[in-house]
C-alpha cells in the first residue's frame, strides 16, 4: 500500500510551540483531547484512514486505533444520533459533518435531543459532543460546500455555537469545547483553513467559551465579526489605520451564548459599530448584535450600527462568488459611513 | 422454527472482461445498433471526462467529479429510457446526460461554477446533478408518485452511489418504492468507494441489493462494466414500472477508475496495484473487443469516431470557454419569481461592491480573482 | 504536488505503453521536462513534468501499459496534498508568528460620558448646539429634547457661551476650590504715607513690609493642609505677587524677599512681569509661594476681601493711594492714604496672629529710612 500519509509527528511532553495552520491547530487539539481523556472519540467520514477531507484528523486513527477513531457509514443523521446516544453513556464524542452544507440533515439530532436532553431530564442526562464541521465560502467549491447558516443553530437554546478565526484560538476553542458538558457545534472556516501558520503551544489549555476576544485596540469604532471575515476586518483596520481611522477589532468566537459586554463596553469607548458575516442579511446575528446594542449602548452611539453581510441568495456558484462575499473594501466603505454619520 | 421467507439475490453478466459474449445474453440488449451506439456514447464520455479533468488541472474549471469507469452504467440507462421517463442524476452520470439532450457545455458550465449549466436547453424535465447524497433518491420517489398518481405509463430512474445507500433517504425511498409500488428504479453505482471509505465499510450487507428486500421490492446485482447486463436489467425493470408492477433496486457493480473529485488524491488511501487491476475490468475495452470480434467495428470506424468525439468535445469547450460569466445582478434573478421589494436594496449595495472591485486593489481577493478562467470578466 | 498520474494525452484512447523513462529516482526536474515516453494507439508521445520537483519513485516500466489517472511518478516531500476533497484551501503570504488578543475586552470611558440618544444627538447637531454645553434636566442625567432647545434659544438671544480655558479656566475651579475649604477673615486698615514724599515705588515697599511682618509674626507664612490638619511654617518668604494680563490673573513668585536688595527684587519682579506678558514664565515660578500680595490699587479700589489659596493662609491686598482728609495732631489733614486688607484662614491663624502681623506691616511701611 503506497504509504501517502507521513507519519504523524511523535508528541513529547514538553510542550514547545509549532507554527502551524488552524486545520493543524484542529488536529493538535484533537490529538491532545484524545490523549489526556479516555472517554473522547472521534469519528465521522473519511476521518480514518485519509485523516479527513481536510486533513483535520490526520495521523490520530494511527495513533489512537479504530476505538477512538472512527470512519462511519455516509449518515449525518445517523452521525449525529450516535453522538447523542454516546454522550448520554459518558463518552465525549467529537463528530465531524464533512461540510456544512450537509448539517442539515442533523437537525433534528441537534434540535430536538442534543440540545435539551439535559433540560428534558432536569440534569439526569446531559450531551457533552461536539459537532465540527468546515463552513463558509470562498473555495470554489462547487454546489452545497459553501454554507454559512449559523444563524439556524444559534437560534437553538442548549446549543453552543463556537466559530475559531485562528490557529491558537482553534486549539484552545475545541479544547474547551470537547469538555464542555454541553454540546457544541465547532464551526471551522474553512477559507481560512491553511492561511496563516501561527504559534500554537500544545499545553492541554482551554481558552473559555461564552466570550468574545479583543483581537486589535482602537478608538473610532468597533468592527465585531468572526470567521474568515476576521482576516478581512483586520485587514480593512490596516486600510483605515493608513486614513487615520482607527478601529477596536473583536471576535465574538462563540456566537451562542453571546458576550455582549465586551461589545458593549467597546462601543462605550467608540460610539460606532460595524457587524460583519458573510453569513445572509437576513436573521443573520448581525441583527442580534445590532438589536442588543440599540437596546443596551443607545447613549453611547454615534452613528446606526451598520451591518456587513452576504445577500439574502444563495451562495453563488464559482464564477460569481467573490461578488457575495464581503470583503475589507465593503468594511472600510461601512466604517466610512458611520464617521459620516456623525 | 419455520422458515416465513426466504430470499436470493441473483447476479447478472454476460460480457466478459475478455468481450467474450454469454450464450444467455438477451438479444434486445446485445443487438448491433444498439451496441455500436452504446460504445460511441461511452466513447464520447471518457475522452470529454478527460477533457473536463485538463480543463480543472489547467485552472479553467472548478472541482469536478470524472465518471471514468462507470459509462457502461450510463449510457445503458441513456439507451433504455424512454423520452418522456424522468431521470434523476446523483454527480457521476455524465454519460446518461449526453444521451438525454443535456449538452457537454452545459456540464461545463456546472463545474464551471456557473448556474446556467442547470437550465438545460434541450432536456427540460430531469432533475439536476444533486451534491447532498442521497436525497435525490427522495425526489425521484416524488416524482414516480406523480406519475403514479396521475397514471402515465412513465418511470423514474435514479442513481446513487454505494455511499448513499448507508443514509436515512435511501432506506426510507426504496420503502416507500415498495409501500405504494412505485414506478422507480434505482441503480446503485456501487464503484468500491465513497471517497475514502471501501464498500466493506460501508455496510454489512453481502450485496448491497439485497437492501431491497427489507423495501419489499425486487433486488438484483449487475456487472457495471458490462453495457449489455446494464441495459438488460434496466430495460426489464423499466417494464415492470410502466406495468404498474413497481419499483426495482439494480445493484451495478464497478469501479471509480478516477479520484473522488479532481481535488482528491485517490493514492492516499488506495494501492496503485489495486486500481491496475481495475483497469482489467474496464467496460469500454471489452465492448469494443466484442465489436471488433462480430465484425461491427474497425480501425477506420474507430478512428472516424475519434476524430469525430474529439471535434465535438472541442467544439463543446471552446463554447465553454467564450462564455462570459453571467451578469452580477443575476444572483438576485431567479431566487425567487421576483425578487422582493424589501430586498431592493440589496441590488445597490452589489452595485456598489461591483464597483468598489472594479478599482485596482491588492486586497485578498484579487488573488482569487486572477484565478478565474480566461472568459471572466467584470462588468 | 505528490503524486502525477497518467493525464489526458489528447490521444482518443485511454492507455499507453511505457516506451522509455527520461528521468529516474532522485533527479531533480524542472516543469516540462520530459519525464517520459509513452506510445499510444497513434503515435509516441512525450510526457512533460508539471512541475519542479525531485522524483521519489516511478510507477510502471518499459513494456507496461498504464491508463489515465493512474499514478506515474511521486515526486518528494513539497506540497503535502491539496488537503481537500472540493475547491481549493489557500495559503497567504504571512510574515506574523504570534497571535496577540486579548479574552473580552478593554474598558475605558468613553462617548458614554454624555446622556443623549441619538436622536438628541442629531437635534443637537441640527441646531448646532454643543452637547458639552447643555444642561441635562432628564432622569438619569439625561439630555432631553427641551434641553437642547433651550440652550440654542439662549444661543440666539444671549449669544454663544464661551468655555472657559487655560489660565482663566484654572482661577474658576481654584477660586472655588479655595472658596470651599477656607475659613476666611479680613481685617482692614488704612496707611498714613504723608512722610513718604515723591518717587516712592509702593510695590518694593509692601514686599519689604510683608518680609519684615513675617519676622514678626511667622505664622503667617506657611503651608495649611486642611485634609490632614497639617501646618508646614515655611523659613523662607516666596511672595506671589497677582499680575493681570488680558488672558488673566497670573502669581508670579518673588523667591526669598527677606535676602534680596531691594535693586535686586525690583529687577527680579520686572523680569517676571515681563515673562508673564510673554506667556514664556516656566510654570516653576508660577508655583511654590508661601504668602499673596493682590496690589489692585493700582487700577482702583480700596479695601478687599481677595481669595486666600491654599495652601496658603494669607494674602495682602493693597488698595489705591489717595488723598484723604485725616485727623493729624489734633487737626484736619489732607494726605495720602494706603488703604490694607488682610485677608486669613482663620483655621490656623489666630485674630490676634493676624492682627500684629498688620500692625507691623503698617509700622514698617509708615517708617522712612
Amino acid at each position: 500500500m503506497n504509504k501517502a500519509v507521513a507519519a504523524p509527528q511523535q508528541h513529547t511532553d514538553v510542550a514547545t510551540p509549532a507554527r502551524i495552520t488552524l486545520v493543524e491547530a484542529v488536529n493538535l487539539a484533537l490529538a491532545r483531547a484524545l490523549r489526556d481523556d479516555p472517554d473522547v472519540v472521534v469519528f465521522g467520514e473519511d476521518v480514518g484512514v485519509n485523516g479527513g477531507v481536510f486533513r483535520a484528523t490526520l495521523g490520530l486513527q494511527e495513533r489512537f486505533g479504530l476505538r477512538r477513531v472512527m470512519d462511519t457509514p455516509l449518515a449525518e443523521n445517523l452521525i449525529a444520533g450516535l453522538a447523542v446516544g454516546m454522550a448520554t453513556q459518558g463518552l465525549k464524542p467529537v463528530a465531524e459533518i464533512q461540510f456544512m452544507g450537509f448539517i442539515y440533515a442533523t437537525l433534528e439530532q441537534l434540535i430536538s435531543h442534543a440540545a435539551r436532553m439535559r433540560n428534558r431530564t432536569r440534569g439526569r442526562l446531559h450531551c457533552p459532543l461536539v459537532i465540527r464541521a468546515p463552513y463558509g465560502g470562498g473555495i470554489h467549491a462547487p454546489e452545497h460546500h459553501s454554507e454559512s447558516t449559523e444563524a439556524i443553530l444559534a437560534h437553538i437554546p442548549g446549543l453552543r455555537v463556537v466559530v475559531p478565526s485562528s490557529p491558537a484560538l482553534a486549539y484552545g476553542l475545541l479544547l474547551s469545547a470537547i469538555q464542555d458538558p454541553d454540546p457544541v457545534v465547532f464551526l471551522e472556516p474553512k477559507r481560512i483553513y491553511r492561511a496563516v501558520k501561527r504559534e500554537v503551544i500544545d499545553d492541554g489549555q482551554g481558552l473559555p467559551l461564552d466570550v468574545c476576544f479583543t483581537l486589535r485596540e482602537g478608538e473610532d469604532a468597533t468592527l465585531v465579526a468572526w470567521g474568515a471575515m476576521i482576516p478581512e476586518c483586520l485587514d480593512a483596520a490596516v486600510q483605515l489605520a493608513d486614513l487615520g481611522v482607527n478601529v477596536e477589532v473583536i471576535d465574538v468566537a462563540t456566537l451562542a451564548p453571546l458576550d455582549m459586554q465586551t461589545i458593549l463596553d467597546s462601543v462605550k469607548k467608540t460610539g460606532r459599530c460595524v457587524v460583519v458575516h458573510e453569513a445572509a442579511h437576513h436573521g443573520g446575528l448581525g441583527a442580534q448584535i445590532a438589536a442588543t446594542v440599540s437596546e443596551l449602548g443607545l447613549l453611547s452611539l454615534l452613528a446606526p450600527v451598520q451591518r456587513v453581510s452576504g445577500f439574502d441568495t444563495p451562495m453563488p456558484l464559482l464564477k460569481n462568488e467573490h461578488y457575495y462575499l464581503p470583503n475589507s473594501g465593503d468594511i472600510v466603505a461601512a466604517v466610512q459611513k458611520a464617521l459620516d454619520f456623525a | 422454527m419455520h422458515t416465513v421467507a426466504e430470499f436470493s439475490i441473483g447476479y447478472r453478466g454476460y460480457l466478459n472482461s475478455q468481450g467474450v459474449l454469454g450464450d444467455d445474453a438477451p438479444s434486445a440488449s446485445s443487438a448491433p445498433e444498439l451496441l455500436v451506439r452504446a460504445y460511441g456514447a461511452m466513447v464520447l464520455a471518457r475522452i470529454f471526462d478527460a477533457k473536463a479533468i485538463a480543463l480543472q488541472r489547467t485552472g479553467q474549471m472548478g472541482t469536478y467529479a470524472s465518471c471514468l469507469g462507470q459509462e457502461a452504467i450510463g449510457a445503458a440507462i441513456g439507451l433504455a429510457m424512454a423520452e418522456d421517463d424522468l431521470f434523476v442524476p446523483y454527480y457521476r452520470d455524465q454519460a446518461t446526460q449526453l444521451l438525454r439532450g443535456v449538452s457537454m457545455t452545459e456540464i461545463l458550465q456546472y463545474w464551471g461554477g456557473d448556474e446556467r449549466g442547470s437550465n438545460f436547453a434541450r432536456q427540460r424535465r430531469d432533475l439536476p446533478n444533486c451534491v447532498p447524497i442521497a436525497t435525490q433518491i427522495t425526489h425521484a420517489a416524488g416524482a414516480a408518485s406523480a406519475f403514479k398518481l396521475r397514471k402515465l405509463r412513465q418511470a423514474v430512474v435514479v442513481t446513487c452511489g454505494d455511499g448513499a445507500t448507508s443514509r436515512g433517504d435511501f432506506y426510507e425511498s426504496i420503502n416507500l418504492a415498495g409501500a405504494w409500488q412505485l414506478p422507480l428504479v434505482v441503480v446503485v453505482n456501487n464503484n468500491q468507494w465513497a471517497i475514502s471509505v471501501r464498500r466493506q465499510y460501508q455496510s454489512g450487507a453481502a450485496t448491497l441489493a439485497q437492501k431491497a428486500i427489507a423495501a419489499g421490492i425486487p433486488g438484483e446485482q449487475v456487472d457495471g462494466n458490462d453495457f449489455i447486463a446494464v441495459h438488460a436489467a434496466v430495460s426489464e425493470a423499466l417494464q415492470r414500472a410502466y406495468d404498474g408492477k413497481g419499483a426495482t433496486l439494480i445493484e451495478a457493480i464497478c469501479y471509480r477508475l478516477s479520484d473522488h473529485t479532481t481535488a482528491d488524491d485517490a493514492t492516499r488511501y488506495r494501492p496503485a496495484e489495486e486500481l491496475k487491476q481495475a483497469w482489467q475490468q474496464e467496460p469500454i475495452k471489452r465492448l469494443q473487443t466484442y465489436l471488433h470480434q462480430c465484425g461491427l467495428w474497425s480501425a477506420e470506424r474507430e478512428q472516424g469516431l475519434q476524430a469525430e468525439v474529439q471535434e465535438a468535445v472541442a467544439k463543446a469547450v471552446a463554447a465553454y470557454q467564450q462564455l462570459p460569466p453571467a451578469v452580477p445582478e443575476s444572483l438576485f434573478e431567479y431566487v425567487f419569481a421576483e425578487w422582493p421589494a424589501a430586498y431592493a436594496w440589496q441590488r445597490d449595495m452589489l452595485r456598489h461592491r461591483v464597483a468598489r472591485m472594479a478599482e485596482p486593489s491588492d486586497s485578498l481577493e484579487s488573488g482569487i480573482e486572477g484565478h478565474h478562467s480566461k472568459g471572466t470578466s467584470h462588468e | 504536488m505528490r503524486y502525477f498520474k497518467l493525464p489526458d494525452l489528447g490521444e482518443g484512447l485511454q492507455e499507453a505503453e511505457i516506451i522509455e523513462w527520461h528521468v529516474k529516482p532522485g533527479d531533480q526536474v524542472m516543469c516540462d521536462q520530459l519525464l517520459l515516453s509513452v506510445e499510444t494507439a497513434k503515435a509516441i508521445v512525450d510526457v512533460p513534468s508539471p512541475c519542479d520537483g525531485v522524483i521519489a519513485n516511478l510507477f510502471g516500466k518499459p513494456g507496461d501499459i498504464l491508463h489515465i489517472g493512474e499514478p506515474l511518478v511521486e515526486f518528494e516531500g513539497g506540497e503535502d496534498d491539496s488537503g481537500t476533497v472540493v475547491g481549493e484551501i489557500k495559503s497567504r503570504d504571512d510574515r506574523g508568528g504570534e497571535e496577540t488578543f486579548i479574552i473580552g475586552g478593554t474598558a475605558s470611558s468613553g462617548h458614554g460620558d454624555i446622556h443623549a440618544t441619538p436622536a438628541i444627538r442629531a437635534l443637537a447637531k441640527r441646531l448646532q448646539v454643543n452637547l458639552q454645553d447643555v444642561i441635562a434636566s432628564g432622569r438619569h442625567g439625561m439630555i432631553t429634547h427641551d434641553d437642547v432647545e433651550r440652550a440654542a434659544r439662549l444661543r440666539e438671544s444671549h449669544g454663544e457661551a464661551e468655555l472657559l480655558r487655560g489660565v482663566r479656566r484654572t482661577m474658576a475651579i481654584a477660586m472655588a476650590k479655595a472658596h470651599a475649604e477656607v475659613v476666611k477673615v479680613t481685617i482692614e486698615d488704612d496707611v498714613d504715607l504723608h512722610a513718604w514724599g515723591k518717587n516712592f515705588d509702593v510695590t518694593m515697599r509692601l514686599v519689604r513690609a510683608i518680609g519684615v511682618a513675617c519676622g514678626k509674626e511667622p505664622g503667617l507664612n506657611c503651608w495649611f493642609d486642611g485634609a490632614t490638619l497639617r501646618r508646614r511654617l515655611l523659613k523662607q518668604v516666596d511672595l506671589g505677587i497677582a499680575v493681570d494680563t488680558p488672558d488673566g490673573l497670573f502669581v508670579p513668585v518673588l523667591r526669598n524677599i527677606n535676602e534680596r536688595t531691594a535693586e535686586d527684587l525690583r529687577a527680579g519682579l520686572d523680569a517676571l512681569r515681563v515673562a508673564v506678558e510673554k506667556r514664556k514664565i516656566p510654570p516653576a515660578e508660577l508655583q511654590g509661594a508661601t504668602i499673596a500680595l493682590s496690589n489692585y490699587g493700582m487700577m482702583a479700589g480700596r479695601y478687599a476681601d481677595p481669595v486666600v489659596v491654599p495652601p496658603m493662609v494669607c494674602i495682602v491686598g493693597a488698595g489705591q493711594i489717595r488723598d484723604r482728609v485725616v485727623a493729624f495732631k489734633g487737626q484736619p489733614a489732607v494726605h495720602p492714604v494706603l488703604p490694607l486688607s488682610l485677608s486669613f484662614d482663620h483655621r490656623v491663624i489666630t485674630g490676634g496672629e493676624a492682627a500684629r502681623f498688620l500692625a507691623a506691616l503698617m509700622a514698617d511701611l509708615v517708617s522712612v529710612d
